[in-house]
C-alpha cells in the first residue's frame, strides 16, 4: 500500500467547475496517490446563467457516489433530452438534435435508408418522428430510459440543464468531505525548475509558497500555468468558428411547463441559447466582434427574452481553439485554459470531464513519462477536433446569406476531416465511424438532415422489400413510440418526483 | 422498378466458391435479393487457409445467424466443435502454459479493470494464474462444456465460445445452402480479365469463351487475389514481424472432441492442435529462413501480409485475398464475416465511387492494423530464450502501434484504444500476462482497492469457477445431448 509520503502533490489552480470537478474526481478515484490542494481566489457570487451538458455526466456524478436527486437539487437542474436547433439551415425551419437514436436498424439497415427511400417515392416523413426523445421533447414528457437494450425504452438518454454557479460548489463539499484542502488566494508568482522548465511552486498574495509535483492549470482564459507561464502553443480556429464574444443574462421562467431541452437560435452573427432551469431561464448570445457590436449584441439578446431579465446582461469574451499540448511538462490545463469550443453542443464540461478522466487513466506513477503525457493529448486532441468538425458543420451547412457573418460560414473551406464526412454522406447517407468519443452516427444525422442536407443515395438494401410493407413498418413505428411517449409524466411532474425522493 | 435506378447494383460476380465466396454468396443473397449473383468456381488454391483451417471468433455466431445457418445444425452433422479457449504451451518467458479464453476474465471492481486489479494482486503474491479467472478457460481446461447463460447477472454469462468447422464438411454444407437458394454457378478454368477505360473489372472471359459482366466482383480467390491484383497491386508486408512462411494442415488422427486448442511453439515456428468432432487436425508453421530443409517438404507458402486497399472500383477482395496470415489466430472466418458484413453496410452505388470505398478501406485497415499487432505480440515477445527465430523476433523492433501497446502496457497495464479491435481488452491481456509482459508498476487507481478484500474476493471467484466447472459436462457428453436430442 503507498504511503503517505509517496503521494504526488497535486495543485490545482482556479476554482470554478473545471478545478473542483478535477478536485473531486482525483480525490474519489485517486486517494492513496495524491493529495490534492486546490487554489483560488475568493469568488463573488453572481446569479447563474445557465448550462447545458451530455449524458456523459451522468457517469461522472454516479462515479463519485453521488445520488441523482440530491446532485439535481443542489444544481436547481431539469432534464435535458436534447437540443432544439431553430434557423441555421434556414431561416424558419427548426429540428431537435437528441441524445438517441432513430428507431433501430431493420433487417441490418438503419432507419435513415427506409426514410429516404419512402421520401423519394413521395412518401415523405419527419425523420425526427422515428426519435423516441424528439416525441418526448415535443410533448414536454420526461421518463428515464431502461437498460434492457432489446426495447425501444433503451434507444435515448439524456444529461441535465443547471445553474452553473451550483455545480462548482456541490464538487467542492464533495472534493473538501473526501480530502481536498482549499487555499484562498490569488496567485503573484511561479516558480519554475530552472533546467527542466517544470513548475515547482506557487508563491501566493500573503506570501505563503505553495509546492507541488503536478500542477492542474484550471485557470480559464487566464492560463496563468500554462499560458503565461509555460507559453505552451495555442492553435486558433477563429477562421472556422468566428464567434468571440458572449453576452448573458439570466430571466424569469415563463408560465407553463419546463422544456426538457435547450433551445439554440441562430441569429445574424452567431447564435441564441435558451437554458431552461428549475425557476430561472438562462440566455445568452454567442456572437462574432468582427460582425456585431457588443451593444446591439446586448439589445439584441434583452429583446429575444420571454420572461423579465434578473440581472444586467454580463459579457464574456473567448476564442474557438486549444493548446497543442495540453499536458505540458508537469502542467495539465483543464477546462478553459486548455481549450475553448462554443457552448453550441454543450461539450464544455464533457471535455473536461473527459481530461479529467485521461489524467486519472495516465496518472504519474514516478516521474512524468513523456509517452504518457504523449497519450494523453493524443486523446484529449481528437475529441476537440471532432467536437470542432461537429459544431463548423452546423454553420457551414446552411442556405442562409441574409448577413456577412452567415455568407462567411457558407463558403468557407471547412477541415479535411468534416469535407470527407460531408462529401460521403451527401452521395449515400453513410457516416464515417468511430467508436470512441463524441459524437457518434445519429447526432451527425440529426445535425445532417436536419439542416437540409439529404443524401443523394442511400443503402439499397432498403428497396428490397415492397413499398407498401415499408409504409406500414414506418407507420406502426411511428405511432409505436408515440404511445410508449404518450404513457410518460409531464417534465414539470418528473422533476417533481425527483425533488420528492429527497424528502422521503 | 428500383427507387434508385441509376445507382443500385444490379449485378455481382462472386469468383472463388471456397468457404470465403459461400459465405459471401449466402449473405449478398439473403440481403440483396434483387440483385443477380453469379458463383464462379475456380481451382481451389491449397494456400488459402480459411478453407483449410476455417475458425472463428465468438461474433461469427452472428453471421451464421445472418445467412440463416443453425449452429445445431452444424454440431448434428460433426462439422462444428466448440472452442472456449486455446492453451500455448512452450510460449512464454518463464515456460508455462498459458490460456486465452473466450469471455470474460475476473470481475472489475469499483470500475477498475479486472487485469488490472491481478497485477496489483500478482505483485502481492495473491494471485492464481490469470487463465484461472476466466470461466471458458476454467471449463475448457477441465474438459468441460456448457453455453453461456444469456441472463447478464448469472456467472455463465462470462462464458464466450468460437467454433471450428470441419473444413470439408463445412464446405458442402455451404455448398447444398447455396444450392438450396438458387444461386447461378459458372465452372471456370483460368479467367480473362477485360478492363474497363476507368479502372474497374468490365467483365470475365472463361477458357470456354464464356463472358461474365457484373457491376460489382467479388475477388474470393484467396492469397493470389487474381482479381483484385489486376487492378490494384499494393500489398504490406509483414514478414518482418511474422516470419512463418511455410505452413502444413495434416489430419491428426482421431481424438476425442475437446473445446481447447493447443499451440506449441517449435525451434522454427508453431504446431497447432486443433479437435474437431470426428478427429483432430495439425497445423504446422515454419518460417523457412530458419527451418530445416527436410521440414518445407511437404508445405505451403504463405506471406504474412495485407492489401492496404481490398475495395479498388468495383472490385472487393474477401478473405486470404485480402489478408493473409500462417495460422496463428482463430479468426480466418471472422475477418471474411466482418469484411461481408462492413461491405453489405457500406455497399456503395454501381459507380464504386472513390468516396465511398475510402470508408470500408478505412476500417479494413484499420482492424488488420491490429490483427497484426496482436499476431506479432506472439512472435517477438514470446519469451523463448532458444532457437535463432526467437531470438532474431524477441530484437525486431514492433510496429508503432504495438510498441505504443507494449509501452503503455508494460509500464502501467493500460490497454490504449484502438479503432476497429477484433480483440478485446481480456484477449490482449491475456495475453500480454500468459506472454510474461508484466506491468513493472501497479496503476494508481487500482491501488485504492483494499488488498485483503481483493484477496478474498478473488480467491472466492476463482473457486466459484471450480465449483461452477465441476458441474458441467465433459465435452464429448455434452456433443452427444446436442446431437441426440431435438
Amino acid at each position: 500500500m503507498a504511503d503517505h509520503l509517496a503521494r504526488k502533490k497535486v495543485i490545482i489552480v482556479g476554482g470554478g467547475t473545471a478545478g473542483w470537478m478535477a478536485a473531486a474526481a482525483l480525490v474519489r478515484h485517486l486517494p492513496h496517490a495524491c493529495e490534492v490542494r486546490l487554489v483560488e481566489s475568493a469568488e463573488i457570487g453572481i446569479v447563474g446563467v445557465g448550462e447545458a451538458t451530455l449524458p456523459h455526466i451522468r457517469n461522472f456524478v454516479e462515479a463519485l457516489g453521488l445520488d441523482e436527486a440530491d446532485f439535481m437539487r443542489a444544481t436547481q437542474a431539469t432534464f435535458k433530452l436534447g437540443i432544439d436547433f431553430h434557423d441555421f439551415g434556414r431561416i424558419g425551419t427548426n429540428y431537435l438534435h437528441p441524445f438517441g437514436d432513430f428507431g433501430r436498424r431493420i433487417n441490418g439497415v438503419e432507419l435513415l435508408h427506409y426514410w429516404r427511400r419512402m421520401q423519394a417515392e413521395g412518401e415523405d416523413s419527419d425523420l425526427f418522428a422515428y426519435s423516441i426523445a424528439n416525441i418526448m421533447a415535443a410533448q414536454n414528457r420526461f421518463a428515464p430510459p431502461v437498460t434492457d437494450g432489446d426495447h425501444f425504452l433503451s434507444t435515448y438518454n439524456y444529461a441535465y440543464q443547471f445553474d452553473a454557479t451550483l455545480f462548482a460548489p456541490y464538487m467542492r463539499r464533495f472534493a473538501e468531505a473526501n480530502g481536498a484542502s482549499r487555499t484562498e488566494g490569488r496567485v503573484i508568482s511561479v516558480e519554475q525548475n530552472p533546467e527542466s522548465g517544470d513548475v515547482t511552486a506557487l508563491v501566493m498574495d500573503d506570501g505563503t509558497r505553495i509546492a507541488g509535483d503536478l500542477f492542474v492549470d484550471c485557470s480559464g482564459f487566464a492560463a496563468l500555468l500554462i499560458g503565461k507561464t509555460l507559453q505552451s502553443e495555442w492553435e486558433d480556429w477563429s477562421h472556422w468558428l468566428p464567434c468571440d464574444r458572449a453576452v448573458a443574462m439570466p430571466s424569469t421562467s415563463p408560465d407553463g411547463s419546463i422544456e426538457p431541452y435547450t433551445r439554440a437560435t441562430a441569429m445574424a452573427a452567431g447564435w441564441r441559447w435558451r437554458i431552461p432551469l428549475q425557476s430561472r431561464v438562462g440566455n445568452g448570445y454567442v456572437y462574432s466582434s468582427a460582425h456585431l457590436s457588443d451593444e446591439d449584441a446586448a439589445e439584441a439578446l434583452v429583446r429575444s427574452v420571454e420572461g423579465a431579465a434578473m440581472a444586467e446582461p454580463r459579457q464574456l469574451r473567448f476564442r474557438a481553439g486549444r493548446r497543442k499540448r495540453s499536458w505540458d511538462k508537469n502542467v495539465v490545463a483543464v477546462g478553459l485554459a486548455s481549450g475553448f469550443l462554443e457552448p453550441l453542443e454543450s461539450t464544455s464540461i464533457y471535455l473536461a470531464q473527459g481530461a479529467i478522466q485521461q489524467l486519472i487513466d495516465l496518472f504519474p506513477i514516478d516521474d512524468i513519462r513523456a509517452a504518457d503525457r504523449a497519450e494523453y493529448n493524443r486523446m484529449v486532441d481528437i475529441e476537440y477536433d471532432r467536437i470542432r468538425d461537429f459544431l463548423i458543420l452546423h454553420y457551414h451547412a446552411t442556405k442562409r446569406d441574409d448577413s456577412d457573418f452567415w455568407n462567411h460560414v457558407r463558403t468557407m473551406t471547412v477541415p479535411d476531416s468534416l469535407q470527407e464526412k460531408l462529401d460521403l454522406f451527401r452521395r449515400s447517407g453513410r457516416i464515417a465511424r468511430y467508436s470512441h468519443g463524441l459524437f457518434h452516427e445519429p447526432s451527425w444525422i440529426a445535425v445532417l438532415v436536419g439542416q437540409g442536407i439529404v443524401p443523394q443515395g442511400w443503402d439499397q438494401r432498403a428497396d428490397a422489400a415492397p413499398s407498401a410493407a415499408v409504409k406500414q413498418t414506418l407507420a406502426s413505428l411511428r405511432s409505436h413510440l408515440g404511445g410508449l411517449v404518450g404513457a410518460m409524466p409531464g417534465h414539470d411532474s418528473a422533476l417533481k418526483r425527483c425533488a420528492a425522493a429527497i424528502a422521503a | 422498378m428500383t427507387p434508385q435506378p441509376d445507382r443500385a447494383i444490379r449485378s455481382i460476380c462472386i469468383v472463388g466458391a471456397g468457404i470465403t465466396g459461400l459465405s459471401a454468396a449466402l449473405a449478398f443473397a439473403r440481403s440483396l435479393p434483387m440483385v443477380q449473383l453469379t458463383l464462379v468456381e475456380t481451382p481451389a488454391d491449397p494456400a488459402n487457409l480459411t478453407d483449410r483451417l476455417p475458425s472463428g471468433l465468438p461474433v461469427m455466431r452472428g453471421f451464421h445467424e445472418l445467412i440463416g445457418l443453425s449452429e445445431r445444425d452444424l454440431v448434428r452433422a460433426a462439422i462444428a466443435t466448440h472452442r472456449l479457449a486455446t492453451r500455448f504451451d512452450g510460449w512464454s518467458h518463464s515456460g508455462a502454459s498459458w490460456l486465452h479464453a473466450h469471455g470474460d476474465v475476473g470481475q472489475p471492481a469499483d470500475g477498475i479493470a479486472f487485469h488490472q486489479l491481478w497485477v496489483a494482486a500478482h505483485a502481492r503474491g495473491d494471485a492464481e494464474p490469470f487463465g484461472h479467472y476466466a470461466l471458458a478457460a476454467v471449463l475448457a481446461e477441465a474438459g468441460r462444456f456448457t453455453h453461456p447463460s444469456p441472463e447478464p447477472a448469472s456467472p455463465l454469462a462470462a462464458i464466450d465460445y468460437g467454433l471450428r468447422l470441419d473444413p470439408i464438411a463445412y464446405h458442402q454444407f455451404l455448398d447444398q445452402r447455396c444450392a438450396m437458394l438458387g444461386i447461378v454457378r459458372v465452372k471456370a478454368g483460368p479467367l480473362g480479365v477485360e478492363r474497363r477505360s476507368d479502372g474497374g473489372i468490365a467483365s470475365l472471359h472463361c477458357s470456354d469463351g464464356a463472358t461474365i459482366a457484373a457491376d460489382l466482383f467479388l475477388d474470393c480467390t484467396g492469397p493470389s487475389a487474381t482479381l483484385l491484383s489486376a487492378v490494384d497491386q499494393a500489398f504490406d508486408d509483414w514478414s518482418a514481424w511474422l516470419p512463418c512462411d511455410q505452413f502444413m494442415v495434416e489430419d491428426g488422427g482421431s481424438a476425442e472432441p475437446g473445446c481447447r486448442d493447443t499451440i506449441i511453439a517449435t525451434v522454427s515456428g508453431w504446431r497447432w492442435l486443433m479437435p474437431l468432432a470426428q478427429h483432430a487436425i495439425t497445423a504446422t508453421c515454419l518460417a523457412s529462413a530458419f527451418a530445416d530443409p527436410g521440414e518445407t517438404g511437404k508445405t505451403v507458402s504463405v506471406m504474412a501480409g495485407a492489401r492496404p486497399h481490398p475495395w479498388v472500383h468495383n472490385v472487393l477482395a474477401l478473405g486470404d485475398a485480402a489478408l493473409t496470415m500462417a495460422p496463428l489466430l482463430p479468426i480466418n472466418l471472422t475477418l471474411v464475416h466482418n469484411a461481408i458484413v462492413r461491405a453489405l453496410t457500406l455497399l456503395p452505388g454501381r459507380d464504386c465511387h472513390a468516396v465511398e470505398l475510402a470508408e470500408y478501406n478505412r476500417r479494413t485497415a484499420l482492424e488488420a492494423c491490429r490483427v497484426r499487432d496482436f499476431a506479432a505480440l506472439h512472435m517477438l515477445r514470446s519469451g523463448r530464450q532458444s532457437g535463432a527465430l526467437w531470438q532474431a523476433l524477441a530484437s525486431t523492433p514492433p510496429p508503432d502501434s504495438l510498441g505504443h501497446t507494449l509501452d503503455q502496457f508494460a509500464a502501467r497495464g493500460r490497454l490504449p484504444f484502438y479503432e476497429e479491435e477484433i480483440f478485446g481488452p481480456h484477449a490482449w491481456a491475456a495475453t500480454l500476462l500468459g506472454l510474461g509482459v508484466l506491468p513493472v508498476a501497479i496503476d494508481p487507481a487500482a491501488g485504492r482497492i483494499d488488498a485483503a478484500l481483493a484477496r478474498q474476493a478473488m480467491a472466492r471467484f476463482a473457486q466459484s469457477l471450480r465449483d461452477i466447472a465441476a458441474r458441467a459436462l465433459p465435452y464429448p457428453e455434452y456433443l452427444g445431448r446436442m446431437t441426440a436430442t431435438n
